[in-house]
């Protein structure tokens, strides 16, 4: 009897082997267990045996009908496997069909620097500080060390606010003048120092007007940010260092920071500052104009009368100022030759970023 | 302002190769920006002079000419079509590798060989027009004729025409704070400075000139009477007399070219000559003509004086000028009456120097809208001991352009200022912790000494130093310790101070939420709900005013503007939202931007009310409200996204004239206080800006009063541990029902167990009456404590349907 099952269930696996289609596994299962199966055969023979055959055989009997049961599963998924390959496989779907989902919107790319520039300079302890675009001439020029008949308000053509005949509007005191758009961020230097006098580290990123033609590099409006950094022993070595710092990780490769004289009423000594060229690392170049050298703000260490006009002692604290263009750093990152589309609405140039 | 190295090397030892690049390299990293650096003999390299040896016929062009043409060291063929071409004639020969312009025009070309109508050419016979000179005298097809100069064959012409200088160009801003900087002289003791090459400081003794043209110490001098000393600090003047006006020699005439000035007559060009030379301006007048002798005095009301230039100036009484008994004779320090002028006929001048208060030139230049070279030199603060100098040197070129003339007598001076140095205490720690490198104070010594500061050592640890200003930096220029240590460090060279970073303590910065949230509602708005973020300017024209149906009362205006466009400072951020959509619509079916930007309203008080406020705008083509709804979404997420409490919504937009009266929405905070509100835009304002063909929808957010409130604090609420029951429910109801009505009927019912109700469907037309429709809600019932039982269920919809019944509504139909 033992040996009939091996022989039986080498026979059937031999056979299953061998099926060449689903039809025929299905068939050869019938064939052993099916209704009238070899294998039904002998287990409905198994009445007849005696009690202790049955305790021998039995087991054997159901290991069998398992192992021939799971064979014969095995195929047919395998069978019902290649079938579905096949079937999945002859289905034509278009995948270069553009997506349905709903589109981005998009940030200005003002908006995108000004943050980047803020995350940068907040992460060296920074505050980023706001003050009003309407200011007093007193913020935007006299206290900034800029007197009225000075020639540097030259450099600065300015929108004023028309003026009115009560007495609010006249010039009085320390908000005195008449009011201005912010021809700089500057002003916010010395309300700041009023706020929270020294020490003080801070920028200002801002929208600042001028009163000049607007053609594709000059607008009558557009992006600065002012940096201010008040403490004892705080030197021009400094400046350097931290302009480096933030240009290289703003850039995200090494940049070198150069200073050349320049004139600002509000600071003194007063400086340009330039960084190496990022196209050629400062060997020369069309963009450069040959000069390896990108100009990039004007900066200084705050003139005594700025700190003193923000009521801080310049013989106990001292520091530095700058300011650059947000709007030509954003133009200068994108290559962007026309600084009116940044201000134009027009959504095929912001549809861009 | 242009700078010719040949006039600096008056006063400054420079190797005779001095690279003009170089130079003006290392004045732009110590003094003043150099622009430009202009080599007058750069363009005329390879160009020498050639002698026409013969001339044949071109065998295949008429006009043509074949020439043998010698430049010494060979004779070249060359092909020229000069209609003055003669043998033996001297001509400019651009050899191969020189630069010239085709007929005078585009960009210059480098000569090569060519073969011209079929026969080889070895450089061209130019027209001046073509090496960038100009000879009036040439025809059109002329060539520039030389033989007049009589050269030598192959000497480079720049040697021939003198064309040796080298200009630089200074960047004026840069010389803003440096009077000192205005003339050559100036700039050459800068160079001596940075360059450690000597000074040579300018030399004017009239006596030594030959007998009869020294000052003599009696004789005619000018009658100066000076009314407002504080105004005009300094006069000077002499009278010279045997004046024979006429051209300029050559020296001074090219001297004055190469930096930019145009050419009048001797007299005149001198004054320029020294203004340029040293920095004062000057003024000559006909003696013949001032009546008197010399006023200064401020002009007087509805005085008229007509300048040099032939135009006609009304003066007032803040203006100070130059009179005669009769009448203005110069605008002061800015320019003199054409009346006075040098001519012709001229044989007696008086010559001016003066010091005039910078910011009271500066003042009439800017009222009389006339601005001069003068007018940029005394709006600088001149030294008032320049003028003494300046009249003097003026004399002695005149003197020695003009043999025959005479100085009458002594010079008038007429002053009132304060002749005592300036002195400065420096200390030299200071210096060094500003400047952040480690200076020696023997090297600031030195660099202040080469800069003709006198220093004076004090106290033995801590060196202070008291340094006295010379007079040509003590007008304004420098005046302090920091003026000092600027002087210092740029000397020392801005390329030597080290970066570093500051010792600073790690402290957390203010923080700024405003701006903060500012970055995370873009990312909302664009990233969040799909808009498009743009920049406007923050004014408009009186046009937007109306055409939003703003009031203007509440506008600030701006006196001085560049367009109609921009004269009002804006107080909403639509108008000029909806100009970007009158551009996009050219390009786009559906628009959906938005702009976050200052308002600023008029409030009666010295500063305006500044706002921050968020406006955005949807457009789509066609006739439908269904983005009122979109709009009114981006208002409830910014809600969500900025966890803002207690607000509510009231129905019309009030203070937003351009919004449709009945389609707008207001969110208002616990005070009744509105923070936004959502509307489609009024008919009338779509039509005013060409847009009714589309519907348009926008939401205003008062950011700065959203981030006043508290935002709600967060807290975990269990998830329910009983299962809900849901169940829909159709009612039918009159067409002007608001869904907020039927929605708070069904809440107030069981406040207990219903714990959400969600409007799902509106439907009008079939099978409904004309006046009605119907709404589908889902119901949530939910316990906290039990799990609810079908009984409860029911009894929780029968309340329902009575409630909806007693308001007038039929219910349609219920769904489990």
């Amino acid at each position: 009897m033992q040996e009939t099952l091996k022989k039986l269930q080498q026979e059937a696996i031999t056979a299953i082997g061998k099926a060449d289609s689903l039809e025929r596994v299905k068939e050869i299962e019938v064939e052993y267990l099916g209704r009238n199966g070899h294998l039904t055969f002998i287990l409905r023979g198994m009445k007849d045996l005696s009690d202790e055959e049955k305790r021998v055989i039995g087991p054997l009997c159901n290991e069998t009908k398992k192992t021939l049961e799971d064979a014969f599963a095995k195929k047919i998924k395998e069978f019902e496997d290649e079938q579905l390959a096949k079937e999945l496989s002859k289905e034509f779907f278009d995948t270069t069909i553009p997506s349905t989902a709903r589109p981005l919107g998009h940030i200005h790319p003002l908006s995108q620097v000004q943050e980047e520039v803020e995350r940068i300079f907040s992460q060296m302890g920074f505050t980023v500080a706001d003050g009003p675009e309407i200011e007093s001439e007193y913020y935007n020029f006299e206290g900034l060390n800029i007197p009225k008949d000075h020639p540097a308000r030259d450099m600065q053509d300015t929108f004023f606010i028309q003026e009115k005949d009560d007495e609010k509007h006249l010039p009085a005191g320390q908000a005195g003048g008449k009011m201005v758009l912010r021809t700089q961020t500057s002003p916010v230097q010395l309300r700041s120092m009023e706020k929270y006098g020294a020490p003080l580290r801070l920028i200002v990123p801002g929208r600042v007007f001028r009163f000049e033609a607007t053609d594709a590099s000059h607008d009558s409006m557009f992006y600065q940010v002012e940096g201010l950094l008040i403490d004892k022993d705080i030197s021009l070595s400094h400046l350097k260092g931290v302009m480096a710092e933030f240009l290289t990780r703003l850039f995200g490769k090494p940049v070198k920071v150069r200073f050349r004289p320049g004139y600002f009423p509000f600071v003194e000594p007063g400086l340009e500052v330039d960084f190496s060229c990022l196209l050629c690392e400062g060997k020369g170049c069309r963009v450069c104009k040959h000069s390896g050298w990108m100009e990039f703000m004007g900066a200084g260490m705050v003139h005594a009368n700025v700190l003193k006009a923000g009521g801080i002692d310049p013989k106990e604290y001292q520091g530095w100022a700058f300011g650059f263009g947000l709007t030509r750093l954003v133009m200068m990152r994108y290559g962007i030759d026309d600084i009116r589309l940044l201000t134009n609405g027009d959504l095929r140039f912001i549809k861009q970023f | 302002m242009l700078v010719s190295l040949n006039w600096l090397k008056d006063f400054v030892n420079l190797p005779a190769d001095t690279d003009g690049k170089t130079l003006g390299d290392l004045l732009t990293l110590k003094t003043a920006e150099v622009d430009n650096v202009i080599d007058e003999g750069e363009s005329l390299k390879n160009i020498v002079i050639g002698q026409v040896m013969e001339i044949q016929k071109h065998p295949n062009a008429d006009k043509l000419k074949l020439t043998k043409t010698s430049i010494g060291k060979e004779t070249l063929q060359i092909v020229c079509g000069g209609e003055n071409l003669k043998e033996g004639m001297y001509v400019a020969v651009a050899c191969l590798g020189a630069k010239v312009k085709w007929h005078g025009e585009g960009e210059p070309v480098v000569m090569e060989k060519a073969v011209i109508r079929g026969v080889e050419s070895y450089g061209m016979i130019c027209a001046s027009v073509e090496i960038g000179l100009n000879n009036p005298n040439e025809g059109p097809h002329d060539i520039l004729d030389l033989s007049a100069l009589k050269p030598e064959v192959g000497t480079p012409i720049k040697d021939v025409l003198h064309k040796d200088d080298i200009i630089l160009e200074f960047d004026n801003k840069s010389l803003t704070h440096r009077p000192d900087l205005w003339g050559h002289i100036g700039i050459a003791r800068e160079i001596a400075a940075i360059t450690n090459n000597k000074f040579k400081p300018l030399k004017v003794d009239i006596k030594t000139l030959p007998t009869g043209r020294q000052v003599p110490e009696a004789g005619e001098s000018v009658d100066v009477k000076v009314k407002n000393k504080e105004l005009c600090p300094r006069y000077c003047g002499l009278i010279i007399n045997n004046i024979k006006v006429g051209p300029s020699p050559d020296w001074l005439a090219k001297r004055l070219r190469a930096t930019g000035h145009g050419i009048h007559n001797n007299i005149v060009d001198v004054t320029n000559y020294i203004m340029t030379e040293l920095g004062q301006p000057l003024h000559a007048f006909d003696k013949a003509l001032i009546k008197d002798g010399i006023i200064v005095r401020p002009a007087k009301k509805n005085e008229k004086i007509r300048t040099l230039d032939s135009k006609e100036y009304n003066l007032d009484e803040t203006m100070l000028v130059i009179a005669d008994r009769e009448k203005p004779v110069a605008v002061a320090g800015i320019m003199g009456g054409e009346h006075s002028g040098i001519n012709e006929s001229t044989t007696s001048i008086i010559l001016e120097s003066a010091n005039f208060k910078a910011s009271s030139v500066r003042k009439t230049s800017v009222k009389l809208g006339l601005r001069t070279d003068s007018v940029q030199r005394f709006e600088k603060a001149l030294d008032p001991l320049l003028a003494e100098e300046a009249i003097k040197r003026a004399a002695e070129i005149i003197l020695k352009i003009c043999p025959e003339a005479s100085i009458a007598g002594p010079i008038t001076d007429v002053q009132k200022f304060n002749k005592k140095p300036v002195k400065v205490t420096m200390d030299t720690q200071k210096a060094k912790s500003k400047i952040g490198a480690d200076i020696s104070t023997q090297e600031m010594k030195k660099i202040l000494e080469s800069l003709e500061f006198k220093v004076t050592e004090k106290g033995r640890k801590t060196k202070t130093f008291v340094v006295q200003i010379p007079s040509f930096r003590a007008t304004k220029d420098v005046l302090s310790e920091d003026d000092l240590i600027e002087e210092i460090a740029r000397i020392y060279g801005y390329e030597n101070i080290a970066p570093s970073l500051p010792h600073l303590p790690a402290k957390l910065p203010l923080e700024n939420t405003e701006r903060t949230k500012k970055h995370r509602a873009r990312e909302l708005f664009s990233y969040g709900l799909g808009f498009d973020e743009v920049y406007n300017y923050s004014f408009y024209g009186l046009t937007d005013v109306k055409k939003s149906l703003l009031t203007e009362s509440h506008h600030l205006k701006l006196q001085n503007s560049l367009s109609e466009e921009q004269t009002h400072m804006r107080t909403s951020l639509v108008p000029n939202l909806l100009k970007n959509l009158q551009e996009n619509v050219k390009y786009f079916n559906e628009v959906r931007l938005y702009e976050i930007g200052h308002t600023y309203l008029e409030i009666g008080e010295y500063f305006p009310l500044e706002e921050k406020k968020i406006c955005g705008i949807i457009l789509t083509k066609g006739k439908s409200d269904k983005i009122f709804y979109e709009a009114k979404g981006c208002v409830e997420s910014f809600i969500q996204k900025f966890d803002l409490s207690n607000i509510s919504q009231a129905s019309c937009a009030k203070n937003t004239p351009y919004a449709h009266p009945v389609k707008s929405l207001t969110f208002l905070d616990h005070n009744g206080k509105s923070l936004a509100t959502c509307f489609m835009l009024h008919p009338t304002v779509q039509k005013n800006y060409d847009l009714d063909k589309y519907s348009i929808a926008l939401f205003e957010i008062n950011f700065t009063e959203a981030l006043k409130l508290e935002p709600s604090k967060k807290s975990y609420k269990h998830l329910p541990k009983f299962p809900s029951i849901t169940f829909d429910i159709s009612v039918m109801v009159d067409k002007n029902t608001e869904v907020k009505k039927i929605e708070t009927a069904i809440k107030n019912t069981e406040k207990e167990l219903i714990s959400n109700v969600k409007l799902f469907d509106i439907y009008e037309g079939e099978n409904i009456e004309p006046d009605k429709k119907a709404m589908a809600f889902k119901i949530t019932l939910q316990s906290q404590d039990r799990t609810l039982t079908d009984t409860e269920m029911s009894e929780a919809q029968a309340k329902i349907f009575a409630s909806l019944k007693s308001l007038g509504g039929t219910i349609r139909g219920m769904n489990k």
